[in-house]
């Protein structure tokens, strides 16, 4: 080995460290995203490269609550799936429930505090420390507090369960404010005020569709959007070839054919908002046909009189063969079943409509049994939850408080009514009389834009929480959610920042809500519901259930059936019958469609537009993609001279939107539909500026027993506007062409 | 045989010769707009295509084939009258082949190359092209013979082989002609071309012979290239492309695309390079002829197509057919009957035939009908298969309209080329043709 | 030389296929699907396929390996909309697979229609011989917009542009499976072991995943169905995929 001398050494290391330095500059200036192979020294525990682990959670695209599974590797999720233990999901998801990673990973979420810094809806927002965004929050709220008037202080939220909906109850009364609130577009106050009416419970029943052999659905797409679609799923895939030898019969009843309208053996176009009056009919039609036998039969004949199937026949231009051949099919299959929702829940006799429908399920006798209604009992907490349903009656009182300058702080999470609400009812208009508002917000949607201060919250799989799905599936069930990722950006969860904000206001706020995280209190509520139920045990015992019910992600009692639930007085059921044919919206001459608007199964009321798995998968009744579209018979569009493309002014009393004509086969003349889901003003770059909102031409007429808006009651007339526009479809040419492509036409049932 | 006169041997030589000896400015300007026609039109949108990708044309989901492959299939076809009628009319001893068939022969190899740069443009990942040829490698994957568009790498380089050889030992006496006549580095580099040809009766022999044996072993060559061709697209399961008639159809439209061609080509060496006292009314009478016949045939397989179409009774080879006759591009299909099955037609007519410029018109008219033809067949057939929901449309983008100009370019530029290297007419069969012993004057 | 042939009429004899220790199949029971398209989106989860863009939806360039096709049968009133999931059907006798001039598309033993990126030159041959048009070209390289590329699937490769790409009845998994069954000493994946991501999402259960050289297998069960058909029989492809057709009442 050759000697080196000291300066040699000295110029080595010397020209070593320039290389270094240059080399570092070189590679820092060539490749910005240095990506380390495993991020972390002393990789997080569960952490091991090529391994995945699967973490159950809860899915918060849609209110059903189902149970879900995440993949995660290196420590980054990469799929979802349903968990198979949980009851609901039973290991399926839907389409939308896949693309949470899409909310997870957008790159429109919000990520860090933002202050509103120009006018208020103008976008202009900076960034600003969290320390900061919660003392201005804090001290603010504080003062209204100290001077006593925290009513001024208002919450709203989406539809929120769990112990989370407790949390911001305890806020709100620690505050003493009572004016926390729900808003959810989709949330059935038709069906539970119904509900309320027929059989006297505040829960929502579980309808038993698996083990149903004749289901008929009044406007429900309870394949698509009603309620728990998943759960629905699974319950149709079994009616229909799930027993051996049975095959069970679906019936659809809606202007405009849903997925479950394309499931079903018979699809029928009542007249628009008869659809009530045609479940009448169908009573009258089981009494006098003999199909019941109840005792009461003499008093249900006499309260249907008025509903002979001739008399049903005229109104509802279903004929009167078809009224009688689905009472006899009703009446005498083993398990029939009817559900109502979609546009018959949404119009001025939503719920004189589902009241007819609940005394179907009487009539068939079928409360209380398999293949019928089941009676869910209480759930395991948040039992009040729905009350907190704001409905549209009580949006218009929150619009009147803003107006009228009652509210001083308004505080909003996970609830869009910018865009949810008609446009005229003015809540946009309104929020510019509240000196401040504050989004508690994952991404910047119509609502949050228009906030003076955004608090990030972390997404549903960065957070604890728990849920209770409702309607429960018969027995009790709650399932845990848990973060499955480590917090992408600097966001907290919605419960975390609703616990700071109790530390910043003071007072008596911090002693009773004394828990540090979500997840303190998550496990503390449960450690108490678990000591309730007669277990008191050993920490140990709470410890391993705990650890048990966090790796199945739900806890239920399978054995708890309700089964034995009172059935209802069926004297009650009849006094509750009234008239239900809905008013409309709009003169008949003047505007002379109905307008359908519907949830997708792609964006459901509109909060997945900005996912873009969901823009990019078609519409499954039309292939459409990136865009809004308005629905024309055949016949109507050839009479009016419209062709794919023509872009139409759908205008109502209440406003109007253009939007390109789509002729769809199975939607009833008279009838125009639009989905609901697009025409965002904002939400991110996939949601933006595409399509239209049809709730915001929306009249505003509400249920006349419910109170809440009646959605599929306005009227509308076209006007063409010589433009065209490409409608981007997937679909080629949509029929067979005699081609065998479905297979050999043949009758096994 | 010439209509101005018979040359003299020197004159012939000097005709010939001076073309190629002899380069003005026209020369260069036309050299220079084909050259920057191609450049712009061809090689810029293509390079800009193989950075974003062949999404740049406007084939999609239901139509991944576009004028890319029709273009490749016009340009091979265009190939076939060159090589396959020289040889032919060798071998049947046709006397008036003689003027035209270099310039024939050319016109196959260059619109062979002008075919052959469509494969690259149609090619996804061109860079890896060469995995289509057996060169045996490291991971001994082979490419695989059952493909039809394997037959076609494997037809397509053995024709250009083939009609390599035959259009450059055709010259070689000719070469031998220029190195005579010029100085220099040429003559250099002629001695090496012409490989010391000195016009012994032995070379002439074997010349003849090796010729004759290329000719025989040319015109099957060129019928299975064509044949290869149309597998591509009858191989498919396709309706309106799963024809057995389709290898028939391919090489009668080929020959007939490329006797249109050589007489564009033909118009163009006699107006341009003077050459109007050897290619006279007999080349132009026999070929329109030729032309005739062909478009008959052309005709007569058409109608068995469409009849074998709608006796097959099939949903999807009458939904091929309906969409062919009366679809969007219905208007392309009719123009193209009338341009390939009644304008012919016109030629009947000896006032017609006779005339170049008429001939001109007619025979780019076929071009443009046969042009269409391919384009047709990639853009009616295969976008509307089995599942009707999946039925899609195609139309070229500005992208692929400019290559498809471009390609005519690049031909142009080859073609320019050629001529000042290899003499356009064969100097020396012209003179077989020549009354002997005329002296100069 | 005469081995060779051997081998090769071997081959080609059908039925070939069954010596094998897997024969992958599916079937997909029209008459629970609904056309919810839950298949469409855990698929593109599942195998990085590109987020395109409007654009490319308007040019028909969109990437869906499962896509849910629509038919129409009557007029209104009596309207009927039929549902029919359309993804490669992994045939026996596959025209794809002799189009390819380089290989990349090919059988394997398991009777999976394979098709590797690296290999694909993108002649786009295979999808003009596939009646199911079931491939899908790569027109150009995709991006994802950040951080949505955190979620792709290391399993799975990124393609990029000029390749061929198209449902593998998510190979990886069946990997996966096949690896682990090895881990534990076993021959053989035991049947309900593999789930491809569109299967395993379908919420109506309609879609049923397995090894068909298992008699015991659902998958085997369900292909005696009396309702079983293959979609485009008489082109003798011999599809993998047996549908169950929906019922008329
Ligand atoms: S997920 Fe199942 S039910 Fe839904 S479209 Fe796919 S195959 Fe049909
Ligand atoms: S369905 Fe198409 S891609 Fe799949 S194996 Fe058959 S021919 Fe090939």
């Amino acid at each position: 080995m050759s000697k080196i001398s000291r300066r040699d050494l000295l110029q080595y290391i010397g020209a070593g460290g320039i290389g270094v330095v240059g080399g570092v500059l070189y590679g820092e200036s060539v490749q910005q995203n240095v990506e380390l192979l495993i991020p972390q020294v002393v990789p997080p525990e569960d952490y091991s490269p090529g391994v995945a682990t699967w973490y159950n959670t809860v899915c918060n695209q849609c209110p059903a609550g189902c149970g879900i599974s995440v993949r995660i590797r290196e420590g980054k999720a990469k799929k979802i799936e349903g968990n198979p233990v949980h009851p609901v999901s039973q290991g399926r998801t839907c389409a939308r429930g896949q693309a949470g990673l899409n909310a997870l990973y957008n790159p429109d979420r919000i990520r860090t505090p933002l202050q509103n810094v120009g006018q208020r809806g103008s976008g202009n927002f900076e960034e600003i420390s969290w320390d900061e965004a919660l003392t201005t929050v804090g001290s603010r709220i504080g003062r209204l507090k100290i001077d006593n008037e925290a009513s001024r202080v208002r919450l709203l939220c989406g539809r929120v369960r769990g112990h989370l909906d407790e949390l911001f109850l305890q806020f709100m009364n620690l505050l003493g404010s009572d004016h926390y609130q729900q808003y959810d577009f989709t949330y059935p106050s038709a069906l539970m005020a119904a509900n309320k009416m027929s059989f006297g419970t505040d829960v929502l029943p579980y309808y038993d569709i698996r083990n149903a052999v004749f289901l008929l659905s009044f406007g429900a797409d309870y394949l698509g959007t009603w309620i728990s679609p998943v759960h629905h799923s699974l319950a149709y895939g079994h009616l229909r070839q799930g027993r051996e030898g049975r095959r069970g019969k679906t019936i659809q009843i809606e202007p405009r054919m849903s997925l479950s309208g394309a499931a079903a053996d018979e699809w029928i176009a009542a007249r628009p908002g008869t659809e009530g009056l045609l479940a009448l009919g169908i009573a009258h039609a089981l009494v006098s046909e003999g199909h019941y036998h109840g005792s009461d039969r003499d008093e249900w004949s006499k309260a249907l009189q008025a509903y002979s199937p001739s008399l049903v026949s005229a109104e509802t231009e279903v004929s009167e063969d078809k009224i009688l051949r689905l009472a006899r099919e009703f009446g005498t299959s083993t398990a029939s079943l009817a559900i109502a929702g979609g546009a018959t829940a949404a119009g001025t006799n939503a719920v004189a409509s589902i009241v007819a429908v609940n005394a179907l399920n009487y009539l068939a006798g079928n409360l209380s049994q398999p293949g019928g209604i089941i009676f869910n009992p209480d759930p395991a907490f948040s039992a009040t939850a729905g009350s907190r349903q704001a409905g549209f009656q009580g949006m218009l009182d929150l619009i009147g408080a803003m107006k009228a300058g009652d509210v001083d702080v308004l505080l909003v999470h996970d609830t869009n009514p910018v865009f949810a609400l008609p446009d005229n009812v003015g809540f946009r208009q309104a929020m510019q009389n509240v000196p401040l508002i504050i989004a508690l917000s994952s991404f910047r949607d119509e609502t949050t834009e228009m906030a003076d201060l955004i608090l990030p919250t972390s997404t549903y799989l960065e957070s604890w929480g728990d849920d209770v799905p409702d309607p429960g599936v018969g027995f009790p069930v709650a399932s845990i959610s848990q973060p499955v990722v480590a917090t992408l950006y600097d966001t907290l969860p919605v419960g975390d920042i609703v616990l700071s904000l109790a530390r910043q206001i003071g007072g008596e706020l911090p002693i009773h809500m004394r828990w540090g995280t979500m997840e303190e209190f998550i496990k503390e509520r449960w450690r108490e519901e678990y000591d309730q139920r007669g277990s008191e045990g050993e920490e140990q015992e709470f410890e391993a259930f705990w650890q048990a019910a966090l790796e199945a992600g739900v806890w239920g009692q399978p054995g708890a059936v309700a089964g034995d639930q009172p059935v209802p007085l069926s004297s009650s059921m009849i006094a509750s019958i009234a008239d239900p044919v809905s008013r409309f919206a709009g003169d008949e001459s003047d505007y002379p469609f109905v307008l359908h608007p519907y949830l997708t199964a792609t964006f459901f009321d509109g909060r997945g537009a900005n996912l873009p798995w969901l823009q990019e998968m078609p519409d499954p009744m039309t292939s459409v993609v990136y865009g809004s579209w308005v629905e024309l018979n055949p016949v109507t569009a050839d009479e009016l001279g419209i062709r794919e493309g023509d872009v139409l002014d759908v205008e109502s009393p209440a406003g109007s939107v253009r939007v390109p004509a789509l002729i769809f086969p199975a939607i009833r003349p008279g009838v125009v539909a639009i989905p609901v889901g697009q025409g965002h003003a904002a939400y991110g770059r996939y949601a933006r500026d595409r399509g239209v909102n049809p709730i915001h031409i929306v009249a505003t007429l509400i249920d006349d027993q419910s109170g809440d808006l009646a959605w599929a009651a306005t009227r509308v007339k076209l006007k063409l506007t010589g433009e065209r526009l490409q409608i981007i479809k997937t679909d080629g040419v949509t029929r067979t062409l005699g081609r065998q492509i479905l297979g050999p036409e043949n009758d096994h049932a | 045989m010439f209509d101005h006169g018979q040359p003299s041997y020197a004159e012939v030589n000097k005709d010939v010769l001076s073309v190629m000896l002899e380069t003005g400015p026209k020369y260069w300007m036309l050299l220079g707009t084909t050259m920057s026609v191609a450049g712009i039109c061809f090689f810029m949108p293509w390079i800009y295509q193989l950075f974003v990708g062949v999404g740049a044309a406007g084939m999609n989901r239901n139509a991944v084939w576009g004028s890319y492959l029709s273009n490749f299939i016009f340009w091979i076809g265009l190939s076939h009258s060159g090589t396959l009628l020289s040889a032919v009319l060798h071998i049947t001893n046709s006397p008036w082949r003689k003027a035209i068939y270099r310039s024939a022969e050319a016109m196959t190899l260059f619109s062979l190359m002008t075919a052959a740069m469509f494969v690259m443009v149609h090619l996804g990942r061109v860079w890896f092209v060469h995995w289509s040829f057996p060169i045996p490698n490291q991971m001994g994957l082979w490419p695989n013979f059952r493909s039809p568009l394997m037959f076609d790498v494997m037809a397509i380089t053995t024709y250009l082989t083939a009609s390599s050889i035959f259009i450059y030992m055709g010259s070689v006496p000719d070469f031998a002609a220029v190195r005579d006549a010029s100085t220099g580095l040429r003559r250099r580099l002629y001695t090496i071309f012409s490989f010391g040809w000195r016009g012994t009766a032995r070379e002439w022999h074997t010349l003849g012979w090796a010729y004759t044996f290329f000719a025989i072993f040319v015109i099957p060559l060129a019928v299975s290239v064509h044949s290869i061709v149309s597998w591509d697209f009858a191989l498919s399961i396709v309706p309106g492309l799963h024809h057995t008639i389709f290898a028939p159809y391919f090489v009668c439209g080929a020959i007939f695309s490329g006797t249109a061609g050589i007489v564009t080509v033909m118009y163009c060496l006699r107006k341009f390079l003077n050459f109007e006292r050897y290619i006279g009314q007999v080349h132009l009478d026999s070929l329109g002829k030729l032309l005739i016949t062909l478009s008959l045939i052309w005709s007569y397989i058409n109608i068995l197509e469409l009849f074998s179409s709608w006796y097959g009774g099939t949903s999807f080879e009458l939904e091929a057919l309906q969409f062919k006759l009366t679809g969007f591009y219905a208007p392309l299909y009719w123009e193209m009957i009338l341009f390939c099955a009644f304008v012919p037609l016109l030629i009947l007519f000896k006032k017609i035939r006779w005339s170049w410029n008429k001939m001109l018109v007619i025979s780019i008219l076929i071009n443009v009908g046969m042009l269409t033809e391919r384009f047709i067949i990639v853009a009616t057939s295969q976008p509307r298969k089995f599942l009707p929901d999946a039925f899609g449309f195609y139309f070229p983008s500005w992208i692929e309209l400019s290559i498809t100009v471009g390609a005519f370019a690049i031909f142009a530029t080859l073609f320019l080329i050629f001529i000042k290297w290899v003499p356009a007419i064969s100097i020396y069969e012209v003179k077989e043709t020549l009354k002997p012993l005329r002296r100069d004057a | 030389m005469s081995t060779f042939v051997e081998k090769l009429r071997q081959y080609r004899k059908p039925g070939y296929y069954d010596k094998f220790d897997y024969h992958w199949t599916m079937t997909i029971d029209l008459d629970r699907c609904t056309g919810c398209e839950a298949c469409m989106v855990a698929c593109q989860a599942e195998n990085n396929l590109p987020i395109v863009g409007e654009k490319r939806f308007a040019e028909n360039r969109e990437i869906k390996w499962i896509r849910i096709e629509r038919y129409w049968e009557g007029e209104y009133p009596d309207v009927k909309m039929r549902f029919i999931p359309m993804l490669c059907q992994h045939c026996d006798d596959a025209p794809c697979e002799t189009a390819c001039p380089v290989f990349a598309t090919y059988h394997n033993q398991d009777g999976l229609n394979t098709q590797i990126y690296n290999r694909c030159i993108g002649t786009r041959t295979c999808a003009v011989y596939c009646p199911y048009e079931v491939r899908y070209f790569n027109w150009f390289t995709y991006t994802w917009d950040e951080p949505l590329e955190q979620q792709l699937n290391p399993d799975v490769t990124v393609r990029e542009k000029g390749v061929m790409e198209k449902c593998t009845f998510c190979i990886q998994r069946i990997r996966i499976a096949k690896d682990n069954a090895k881990d534990d000493d076993r021959r053989r994946v035991r049947d309900g072991e593999v789930v491809p991501a569109c299967v395993q999402s379908c919420p109506t259960e309609a879609l049923v995943f397995g090894n068909s050289n298992d008699p015991e297998a659902k998958v085997s069960k369900m292909m005696k169905n009396p309702r079983g058909y293959k979609v485009l029989e008489e082109l003798n492809t011999t599809p993998s995929i047996v549908y169950l057709t929906k019922v008329h009442s």
